[in-house]
């Protein structure tokens, strides 16, 4: 399906719309004025105010039952749309600037305008993220041409159909095309007629993008992170047990989803201790959520057994499909996912040795409340790379205002111009 | 003789009824002669404080350690010295890494051979009637050490050829898939009379009846043609069709109905020739065993619950495969089937650890396409 100036084409339209697109996109900037921040928000609101309205139950609810979750998350998600959330965003991060026509001295103004048109290669991790990246990118009065992930189950163009039908200006701002990664020739189009391709995804959707991306147009890349907690003996067993419900709850397969815990020791004895507390409570959760799919049970099961053929027999602690390894090395690395976490040591000394190699990937590190030298490891943390700092638990929290991997959207969407008065 | 030999020269007739008696001391013998001359091997039983002295009866065999498919594609674990071997295969990872390597002796290799030509024989797949062959895999070249690649370039020698044709080509860029030229082929040589028999990955052979019955070309294959299925879907899992779906497929394109379809299955760590029978069950011969294993303990489970497929056999002196464990998950059906054969036959569910996933976390994708195991 293809969403153009608010109507739904079928794909056999694709190239006889692309041929058009730019000079649509040329006409808008050229002949409308810049979107106000306000209009995208009233829209978005409406449809915020519809979806916790159940209008739209008849799709969530069997998306939320697939990813295994309660309504209130969809609660909490839809609650970035709302008009409390967005205005928070534009106030944290266009500051005085949101407030348009500035003075830079005597002579000279300031103020922001778009990029002009935006190319959205989004990612299928989250259902509600590329109709997102596209609400981020009208926020500041851009075009936004957006290409729907593989296996996208029609959520994203509902939404932003949905979106124009509210405030019928949008209809020049949003353009949905359903291109296959492997049409590259295409993506490539879209992406020359663009000042900037915003690529979700791992490395691999990284690098494409760096292969065909025009040399005078930027790449803004948000891509996959890793996260993971950190703890000392004073962890409580109801931290322990937050832990373990945000892991089963989201399988670790988010870029905020602990991969596993790093210690402040160097000794063995209380990884093994610690492990042998976690493991009764991480069974007990994985139970109760019921949320572990049987191959990948089956999956870990081989990989733990495989690694006691390859000797490492004292350091794995299993029960009811939940696992524990013990590693005697302090690397940042995934876990075996669905939920299997390891324990490390990592003294407060060695944070930022260890840690700072992984550049741009850290993410979220949690960490118990009565952690000692608390202040001086979540400093260190920071200047290792982590950007949220969260309680045990945690790790997922959606909070409005915050900030993206470390950065601010919508910074990143505009340009600041100067002009004389 | 050696009990192993003994067991691989199992009579035509016997072949699906199963003795377990043999087949425990072929299996003794074997452990026994891998722990002699295999160093690694014999680490990783000690390791796991297993000998082949506590191998009593058949019931003591699901105590031998499985060796998972994910430990040969990380170890070399040939027991013999290399001049001993005849044939080294690997198996048909996707990415060229990540491969099993498989060594084969002569004397594994003529167990094999009496295996192969028993079955083939007791399914009548041998003719002295020339056929032409449509190999939905590879074209043979000397680069290639797949197993696939070998056995289904075997598979043409079942009866005098008249021509050879592979849907993935050998070019001076490397393999490159073709379907095309075999669809053009299968409208040339159903107009003849010389009966076809394809052989190969079912999602090529599907992809191919989808595109021609999109077409809309209906072929009626001469008679006596035959369609053979083997490899598994591999990374096509997600285009994985039921039995019967792809069985009507063949009917409406090919005109070769499901009694004609033959479907094998076997692995380049358990080089074993699984044929089904009329009703498409792959039923246990007397050369191998399968055990499915709990998900979660790995312990045995009853016939008609899921679980990991453990497969054994003693057929191989070079190569410790008597007990490996591979990532897909199966049933084992013991309920009678109407074929007539005694052995229980086992259901392949699928791979492990392939879901739909949708993941940000950095790394995970590779983690689970198994690109990093």
């Amino acid at each position: 399906m293809i969403l153009y100036k608010g109507e739904i084409y079928p794909n056999e339209k694709q190239a006889e719309l692309i041929s058009s697109l730019e000079e649509d996109m040329y006409l808008t900037l050229q002949n409308k004025e810049t979107l106000s921040y306000l209009t995208v928000i009233n829209a978005c609101d409406k449809l915020y105010q519809r979806v916790i309205n159940h209008e739209f139950d008849d799709i969530a609810l069997p998306l939320l039952k697939a990813l295994n979750m309660p309504y209130s998350s969809l609660e909490r998600y839809a609650k970035v749309f709302s008009r409390e959330g967005l205005l928070k965003k534009i106030d944290i991060e266009l500051g005085d600037l949101k407030n348009g026509v500035l003075s830079l001295d005597e002579n000279n103004n300031r103020y922001y305008e778009p990029l002009g048109i935006l190319f959205h290669i989004a990612a299928g991790n989250v259902d509600l993220l590329p109709a997102y990246s596209v609400v981020e990118g009208l926020l500041v009065g851009n075009i936004n041409i957006l290409k729907l992930p593989t296996g996208d189950n029609g959520l994203s163009i509902l939404l932003l159909k949905e979106l124009i039908k509210e405030a019928p200006v949008l209809k020049d701002y949003i353009y949905v095309f359903d291109v296959p990664s492997t049409e590259v020739e295409t993506i490539k189009q879209l992406s020359n007629m663009a000042d900037a391709t915003i690529v979700w995804g791992g490395d691999e959707a990284q690098r494409a993008a760096r292969s065909f991306v025009d040399i005078h147009s930027s790449i803004i890349s948000w891509g996959h992170k890793i996260s993971f907690s950190y703890v000392d003996n004073n962890v409580t067993d109801e931290e322990i047990e937050a832990l373990c419900a945000s892991i089963c709850l989201s399988n670790q397969l988010f870029c905020s989803s602990s991969q596993g815990i790093y210690m402040n020791t160097d000794d063995m004895e209380e990884l093994h201790n610690l492990a042998k507390r976690v493991l009764p409570i991480f069974a007990k959760v994985s139970k109760s959520m019921n949320t572990l799919p049987l191959t990948m049970k089956a999956k870990n099961s081989l990989m733990l057994y495989n690694d006691e053929l390859e000797g490492n027999l004292n350091n794995i602690y299993k029960d009811s499909g939940v696992s524990i390894v013990v590693k005697e090395d302090n690397k940042l690395e995934l876990s075996y996912l669905f939920q299997n976490i390891w324990i490390k040591a990592l003294k407060k000394e060695d944070i930022v040795n260890v840690l700072k190699p992984n550049k741009n990937l850290l993410q979220t590190v949690s960490i118990n409340k009565n952690l000692k030298d608390k202040e001086d490891i979540v400093s260190l943390l920071a200047k290792a790379g982590a950007v949220r700092i969260t309680a045990l638990g945690d790790n997922s929290r959606m909070l409005a205002g915050e900030s993206h991997d470390g950065e601010y959207a919508l910074r990143r969407y505009i340009r600041i111009v100067e002009a004389i008065k | 003789m050696s009990k192993m030999s003994s067991l691989f020269r199992t009579r035509k007739k016997k072949i699906y009824s199963l003795d377990d008696n043999l087949f425990y001391l072929a299996m003794k013998e074997n452990c026994l002669s891998h722990y002699k001359h295999n160093k690694d091997y014999k680490a990783l039983l000690d390791r796991m404080n297993f000998s082949p002295d506590d191998i009593h009866s058949y019931d003591d065999l699901e105590k031998i350690p499985p060796i998972p498919t994910l430990y040969f594609k990380h170890h070399n674990l040939l027991s013999l010295k290399n001049s001993r071997y005849w044939v080294k295969a690997t198996s048909s990872g996707t990415s060229g890494k990540n491969v099993s390597l498989i060594g084969l002796t002569l004397t594994d290799l003529l167990r094999g051979w009496g295996m192969v030509r028993r079955v083939f024989s007791y399914h009548h797949l041998w003719s002295i009637r020339p056929h032409r062959y449509i190999v939905f895999g590879y074209e043979p070249h000397k680069g290639n050490d797949k197993a696939i690649a070998k056995t289904a370039h075997g598979f043409t020698f079942l009866s005098p050829s008249l021509s050879k044709d592979y849907a993935i080509r050998w070019t001076k860029d490397g393999y490159k898939v073709d379907l095309d030229n075999l669809e053009a082929k299968l409208i040339k040589y159903s107009r003849g009379k010389t009966p076809i028999r394809t052989l190969g990955f079912p999602a090529y052979t599907y992809f191919l009846l989808e595109q021609m019955k999109a077409k809309g070309i209906k072929l009626k294959l001469p008679k006596g043609s035959i369609i053979s299925l083997g490899g598994g879907w591999k990374s096509f899992y997600k285009e994985k069709v039921d039995k019967q779906v792809f069985y009507d497929l063949v009917y409406e394109v090919l005109g070769i109905d499901d009694k004609h379809i033959f479907e094998f299955f076997g692995a380049v760590e358990h080089p074993i020739l699984y044929t089904d029978c009329r009703n498409h069950h792959f039923h246990i011969p007397n050369y191998a065993r399968i055990i499915i294993r709990d998900v979660e303990t790995l312990k045995p489970v009853k016939p008609g619950q899921v679980g990991l497929i453990n497969l054994l056999t003693p057929i191989s002196v070079g190569t410790p495969i008597l007990s490996i464990m591979t990532d897909d998950l199966g049933i084992l059906h013991e309920k009678s089937c109407p074929c007539g054969e005694k052995s229980m036959y086992l259901e392949i569910l699928g791979r492990s650890g392939i879901e739909d996933i949708k993941t940000c976390a950095a790394g995970a994708e590779e983690l689970l396409k198994g690109d990093k195991s």
